[in-house]
């Protein structure tokens, strides 16, 4: 083997590599000390589920629709729901099943009130499986500091065509998906 | 044998020799006193070592390595120790009980009695032996010897194929490591490591420059003689697991762990006895000296390790025997003569 080798050849290759670890040694070490510092996470970043807030009245945004429950691939949101004296769902419980929830993000996209979200916040590790389902205060705790830009409520363009005669309050009370929308038209 | 260190230690002697004791006994005294003095120095030097690698290996990959215990986490070796000490003493019960209870003890010993004739400074060392570099190279067999008693007596696959695999390189590359130390030897007249050191008391006296070739030999060798990669096939991670040492835990373990930087740091120091002038050094003490030698040879064996991938078994053996070995050949021909 070795009489096969251009030597030369195989002895510069050999102290490139040197080369190449030895630059590595004295470049800056990539290593986040993690208790200690932190990443500053973005905004849209997928971590835990929080129920967002009304800023002035403090009630919760969530009309008890179960869009979100119904749009969760792992089935981690359970919601309890009856209808008010003003004809509006209102919300008995709200639970999120962490140790299920795999942060698709799907209820988000699901949800037309800006009422659920995924945080920057990640660290909810414990020692109990049971304690990571959280139920509409904790969520609703969780959600207070969070901040997000509210959507931008903009009428699907084949729906504000057809359907003209339908009120807001109809909508709302009876929330459907624009996918369901266009079959029935 | 008479301790030659420094005036300190002279008076300490002294004072015992004027207790009125008989001399066997004063031999005797001053024998386990530089025992325990060079035991000490050891094991400080692993603690050191471990430190040194880990946060070398670290950084080799743009990691820290060890952080927390300490300050840039010196004491993480003393920390480690003090776990090795608490852990369970696990004998399987399969193991052949004798042998592999002895096994890293005389792994260790064989090392640590290696140490009794490097010279660590001017005017200190343990022993002046006029045989010295030859009762290194043979103290220093016995670690095949533990480790193969150690990957037989586990009765395990791999701690026996761990066990033949350094058995078989170490006999390998102890022979181009001897010829390559003979150019030193044959320039020298001298088999005493104090008389080698004597030599190159000037820095263009220093073998690395008078035999450069022997000197990369010589690293070649050393780095597979101490297992360490690019030769690190006996404890092949991938496919031995741990190698020979697979069925140790404790403080066995821990012994087979500090032999392995013990004869990391023996390979060093006697690369730097031979090679690099010893203490011999302008300003710092010499024994500051040394060990600044020591480590920096330590960077460049870990700096091997960071730096090349592991060899095949038959690649190993055919590069010792085809190709460093007539080169050892041809450098000790060449010195003897330039050097007779």
């Amino acid at each position: 083997m070795a009489y096969d080798l251009p030597v030369v050849g195989g002895i510069k290759n050999l102290l490139i590599g040197l080369w190449v670890t030895l630059r590595h040694l004295f470049s800056h070490a990539i290593t986040l000390q993690y208790p200690t510092e932190r990443w500053t996470m973005p905004e849209r970043s997928r971590g835990v589920v929080v129920l967002l807030s009304n800023k002035e009245t403090g009630e919760l945004n969530c009309t008890a629709c179960m869009l979100c429950a119904k749009a969760c691939p792992c089935a981690a949101i359970m919601i309890e729901r009856h209808r008010g004296d003003d004809k509006k769902w209102k919300v008995d419980s709200f639970s999120v099943d962490n140790s299920i929830c795999c942060y698709c993000g799907l209820c988000e996209e699901a949800c037309n009130f800006d009422a659920i979200k995924l945080t920057p916040k990640y660290e909810f590790s414990t020692y109990d499986k049971s304690s990571l389902i959280y139920d509409v205060h904790r969520l609703q705790e969780l959600g207070r500091d969070v901040a997000y830009t509210p959507r931008v409520k903009k009428a699907p363009a084949a729906a504000a065509s057809t359907a003209t005669a339908t009120t807001p309050e109809a909508a709302t009370e009876t929330p459907t998906n624009p996918g369901e929308k266009g079959e029935g038209d | 044998m008479r301790l030659e260190l420094s005036p300190l230690l002279k008076i300490i002697g002294d004072w015992i020799t004027s207790l009125g004791l008989p001399s066997w006994l004063v031999e005797l005294i001053e024998m386990c006193g530089a025992a325990a003095l060079v035991m000490g120095m050891a094991f400080l030097i692993i603690l050191f070592l471990v430190w040194w690698e880990r946060k070398l290996s670290g950084h080799f990959q743009q990691r820290l390595g060890p952080m927390r215990t300490g300050w840039h986490g010196w004491l993480q070796t003393v920390a480690d120790g003090i776990k090795l000490f608490q852990k369970e003493d696990i004998i399987p019960k399969t193991v052949d009980r004798k042998v592999f209870y002895w096994a890293p003890v005389i792994c260790f010993a064989s090392s640590f009695a290696a140490f009794a004739c490097l010279p660590w400074g001017k005017n200190l060392w343990p022993t002046d032996l006029n045989i010295g570099i030859l009762y290194i190279f043979a103290i220093t067999t016995f670690v095949v010897i533990s480790l193969l008693m150690a990957g037989w007596s586990s009765n395990n696959k791999y701690a026996l194929l761990g066990g033949m695999r350094s058995a078989a390189q170490i006999v390998s590359y102890e022979v181009p490591l001897t010829l390559s130390v003979l150019g030193v030897i044959v320039a020298t007249q001298s088999l005493s490591m104090v008389a080698i050191v004597g030599a190159q008391d000037k820095v263009y006296n220093w073998f690395i420059f008078r035999q450069p070739l022997g000197f990369l030999i010589y690293l070649i060798a050393a780095t597979a003689e101490t297992n360490r990669a690019p030769f690190d096939i006996p404890e092949a991670e991938q496919e031995l697991v741990a190698g020979f040492n697979i069925e140790y835990s404790g403080m066995k373990f821990a012994m087979f762990f500090m032999a392995e930087f013990l004869n990391l740091f023996l390979v060093s120091a006697v690369a730097v006895t031979l090679f690099l002038g010893g203490w011999h050094g302008p300003f710092l003490p010499s024994w500051l000296w040394f060990l600044l030698k020591v480590f920096f040879i330590v960077f460049i064996i870990i700096w091997f390790k960071w730096t090349y991938p592991r060899l095949r078994v038959d690649q190993l053996m055919e590069f010792c025997w085809k190709f460093l070995l007539p080169l050892a050949f041809l450098n000790l021909i060449v010195a003897g003569f330039l050097f007779r």
